[in-house]
């Protein structure tokens, strides 16, 4: 009854194109922007936006990266944490060697370096595929781990070991509460989200889903597969190096290769296959279960059992929730939670009336 | 150093290379028969060693607690058919690979919980000291369980080598390997078939643990461990049990050598990452393997 | 089933050869796929490959766009003379092609599956896409302009954001035909297009293909089993037995020749 679409008419292409057609949903899509942008920085303790809106929106930015890769161009990849780690160890290499960088410029290039490293790491995808490409992830990951811990100059041969993030400071000011961090994240996710739906709904995603689908069809029409798949490796690695660059300073605050394992990876990849492989949308309902489950869990655990329970069984069970959801999300759900979410809205368009 | 620690490092290194292609094989053998890979097959590793040592710190001997793993393994691996691969049966292939790391993660989670997270020893009755014989006639000092290990694999890995290709179970293994459904019109018994192809990778993982956890403790790492099987299956190929062996024997190799000699320069921890690096170098030169069957793919 | 064509001047008569391929031999492992077939294309004309199951009519169409290299023999393509072609340089020149079993994009609608088609005539860059330049809005309406022509010529306008993967088989080969159709091919090649449809469909797919050819002066190579549509529509045809050339002809030499009888056409059908 409200959500309906009878009389607005799409009269151009660049109506029929838009990301919101329906009046509903765009004016849905500035309330929430209100709300996110102005509303919640006013109210929202530091605790919420510490804990919860920053690192999910910083999540939901490197499961964009993760689905960009693995989602639309089906480059199957284990390797996000390492991209994450070089992005963040970059961004703490540029503020730290050139004097008066700005943060987001210093935020732009370590997304740069993460994306060269993609690319390097990316070229075994023009022989191989699927299960062997996994592997091929997997050293990068291993690989750019090391590297960044064994040579010192990355952490400027600091003995401690632990590296303090520098301030965010953006055309002077410095960016060091929690509202002003939050706020940072969401412009700098937000426009990063916008651009990704842009490229998934024009030329670039449909060269990357063409890929993805049947390679030998899109090369046969003329796709250069190998630019496309390079492409697909940079943009991603991009995303999740802006998104471990603010990791490291909007939220942990110390940069350091331990932060960035094969568990966070695993991770990811989770995120994106809860939330809806080769949807927008999907990265960032993915990053708010992967994040909000452990929390959930043990509300839930010490509601019923006091503090009986300890942590390790409740990370036990935290670990078998995740692996039961995974597989019953790929049986029942494949397209995951996004998938979900529009047969809400389909069933919305029809209310109050069955079908 | 000189040739004689050269050959040191070499034979320890062939030695867990030897443990690596016992690992790769469970692999194999599910890969071959199913057709999925199992990524969870390290996790399996690692809670079959961890349920064997377990079950024996609850009082049971050595030949009572090593069937009952034996059980619980052939149970583990027929639910993960039953509720994991049947379901998804006709699915892309990455799918199924994906909901083998979902599995990876329940497994760790029930291991986790029902065994806890302390490490464990595992006592097979061998010392990790050098084997003296050896230590005097050559001067090489190799862990005697090490030795152990690579001969128990290697018997277990003729043994079904032999299975498989003399065998009229073998036979039939391999004709489910090749095409479920021709298999089936012939009356090889699929769902039996499969149900035995899961009990032997359970046994392979269970034998893979032990051996591992009696030399470095049945730890969370050993998950691990197992992940480097990966690197064995792409050089090898993904469907050749020789191909297994061979490569789980290059991997182990090199990767000690590299540890070794390149590893001082540049502070140690090659371990973690250069089986992948080797991995991806053969990939681009030769895509299936040294062993694996060329794929041509039909349009 | 026959389709009456009612003799007409053809808006684009044939002409020379425009693609030749002489001697080619594709084997794989030990399967001789191909042996020492050589035939000509003419431009503008509808020419039919057939042949019993296996005799390597499909190769034949991998080898001319590039996805199969043959071991021997020489294609020759608008003068150009080549040991084998590549999938991509075939679609820079103009060949298109469908598949036997249908190779659409599964995971998009069938708008997007046919604006995929168009990508050689978009030149934009993921950061105009990303930004949403004009250059890149621009393209972007204007293909989608024309994609929408051969979306109506289709009649296909019902299902156009429908998911490829939801459309019955039928609707799935049209679409497929739409996605090469949209690189404005010169040469196209069809494989099986009509294979598994109704007698319906049939005549749409045919009534498509002909008017393809004479609205675009399209070159068209087909593959195709029904034998009433082949020599109904095209104008020559060539005949594969087991990886080689056995017959090459009008229709109707073909239909007289012993040896084609005696390997395909056989009793009456």
């Amino acid at each position: 009854m409200i959500y309906r679409e009878s009389g607005q008419f799409r009269t151009t292409y660049n109506q029929d194109t838009q990301i919101f057609p329906l009046r509903q949903d765009r004016f849905a899509m500035i309330a929430l922007l209100a709300v996110g942008l102005v509303v919640i920085p006013l109210v929202a303790s530091d605790y919420w936006l510490k804990a919860l809106l920053i690192p999910w929106l910083i999540f939901s930015l490197v499961a964009l990266g993760q689905n960009i890769l693995t989602g639309y161009a089906g480059q199957l990849s284990l390797g996000s944490a390492g991209f994450m780690a070089v992005g963040a160890f970059a961004c703490y290499n540029f503020m730290l060697r050139i004097d008066g960088m700005p943060f987001l410029v210093a935020l732009v290039l370590s997304g740069i370096s993460a994306a060269v490293v993609g690319m390097a790491f990316g070229l075994p995808s023009l022989r191989i595929r699927g299960l062997y490409l996994a592997v091929a992830t997997l050293a990068a990951q291993f690989f750019i781990v090391w590297a960044l811990d064994k040579f010192g100059w990355f952490k400027n041969f600091d003995p401690s070991g632990v590296i303090t993030a520098q301030p965010m400071i953006i055309l002077g000011n410095v960016f060091d509460t929690a509202q002003e961090k939050y706020l940072i994240v969401a412009v700098v996710v937000g426009v990063l989200a916008l651009l990704a739906k842009n490229m998934a709904r024009g030329s670039t995603g449909r060269a990357w889903m063409a890929v993805r689908d049947m390679d030998v069809a899109a090369e046969v029409m003329g796709l250069p597969l190998v630019r496309t798949k390079l492409l697909a490796f940079a943009i991603s690695s991009f995303y999740c190096g802006v998104g471990g660059a603010l990791f490291a300073f909007a939220y942990l605050g110390t940069v350091e290769p331990s932060a960035f394992t094969i568990d966070l990876s695993f991770r990811i990849l989770f995120m994106i296959i809860i939330g809806g492989i080769g949807t927008i949308l999907g990265s960032f309902l993915g990053a708010a279960f992967i994040l909000l489950l452990p929390i959930l869990l043990s509300v839930v655990f010490h509601l019923i059992f006091g503090n009986a329970i300890s942590a390790s069984v409740i990370s036990s069970v935290e670990l078998i929730i995740f692996g039961v959801l995974i597989i019953a999300f790929l049986i029942y759900e494949p397209h995951g939670m996004a998938r979900m979410w529009q047969i809400v809205k389909e069933k919305l368009r029809l209310w109050p009336f069955p079908h | 150093m000189g040739f004689q620690f050269f050959l040191e490092v070499l034979v320890t290194g062939l030695l867990s290379g030897v443990m690596y292609s016992l690992v790769a094989l469970g692999f194999v053998l599910i890969y071959k028969a199913s057709g999925v890979f199992n990524f969870a097959q390290g996790a399996m590793v690692f809670f079959a060693a961890l349920t064997f040592v377990g079950i024996m710190e609850l009082g049971a001997p050595f030949w009572l607690a090593l069937p009952l793993t034996i059980g619980v393994m052939v149970l583990l691996g027929m639910a993960t058919e039953r509720f994991v691969l049947r379901p998804l049966v006709n699915q892309h292939e990455i799918t199924l690979l994906m909901a083998t790391i979902g599995l990876t993660f329940v497994i760790e989670g029930t291991a986790q919980l029902v065994w806890g997270v302390e490490v464990r020893r595992l006592d097979l009755g061998i010392k990790d000291v050098p084997l003296k014989w050896l230590a005097d006639n050559t001067g090489m000092f190799i862990s005697q369980i090490d030795i152990f290990a690579a001969v128990v694999a290697a018997i277990l890995v003729s043994i079904l080598s032999l299975v498989f290709s003399r065998t009229k179970v073998g036979r039939a293994l391999r004709a489910v390997a090749d095409d479920h459904a021709a298999a089936l019109s012939i009356g090889i018994p699929l769902k039996r078939i499969w149900a035995l192809v899961w009990a032997i990778a359970g046994v392979v993982a269970l034998v893979a643990g032990m051996l591992w956890g009696a030399r470095s403790g049945v730890q969370f790492a050993l998950v691990f461990v197992a992940l480097k099987a990966l690197p064995v299956l792409i050089i090898g190929g993904f469907t050749s049990v020789p191909g297994v062996i061979v490569a789980g024997l290059i991997v182990g190799a090199t990767e000690k050598l590299a540890e070794v000699y390149i590893g001082p320069m540049v502070g140690g921890g090659i371990e973690s990452w250069f089986p992948y690096v080797l991995a991806i170098l053969f990939l681009l030169v030769r895509p299936e393997g040294l062993f694996g069957e060329k794929i041509i793919r039909r349009v | 089933m026959t389709i009456q064509i009612h003799p007409h001047k053809r808006a684009f008569p044939i002409g020379e050869p425009i693609l030749n391929v002489q001697d080619i031999s594709l084997n794989f492992g030990g399967v001789k796929a191909l042996t020492k077939v050589s035939f000509d294309v003419r431009k503008h004309e509808v020419r039919a490959i057939i042949g019993p199951n296996g005799a390597g009519k499909s190769s034949m169409l991998n080898v001319i766009n590039g996805v199969y290299r043959p071991q021997l023999g020489e294609i020759t393509y608008k003068g150009e003379h080549f040991k084998a072609m590549t999938p991509r340089r075939a679609a820079l020149m103009g060949i298109s092609r469908t598949f036997q079993n249908i190779a659409l994009f599964k995971g998009m609608s069938a708008l997007d599956n046919i604006m995929a088609g168009r990508n050689l005539h978009m030149h934009a860059n993921f950061m105009e896409v990303a930004f949403r330049l004009p250059r890149a809005t621009r393209e972007e309406n204007k293909n989608r302009e024309f994609v929408e022509e051969i979306i109506e010529f289709l009649e296909i306008e019902h299902i156009r954001k429908t998911p490829v993967g939801r459309l019955p088989y039928g609707l799935q080969k049209r679409v497929e035909l739409g996605r090469a159709l949209a690189a404005q091919p010169e040469v196209l090649l069809l494989d099986e297009p009509m294979a598994g449809m109704n007698l319906e469909e049939k005549q749409d797919m045919c009534r498509f293909v002909l008017d393809v050819n004479d609205h675009y002066g399209t070159t068209i190579v087909l593959i195709e089993h029904d034998m009433g549509v082949v020599m109904d529509i095209s104008d020559r045809v060539v005949v594969l037995d087991y990886g080689r050339k056995i017959g090459d002809g009008t229709p109707a030499e073909v239909r007289a020749n012993q040896n084609v009888i005696d390997a395909y056409l056989g009793v009456a059908h």
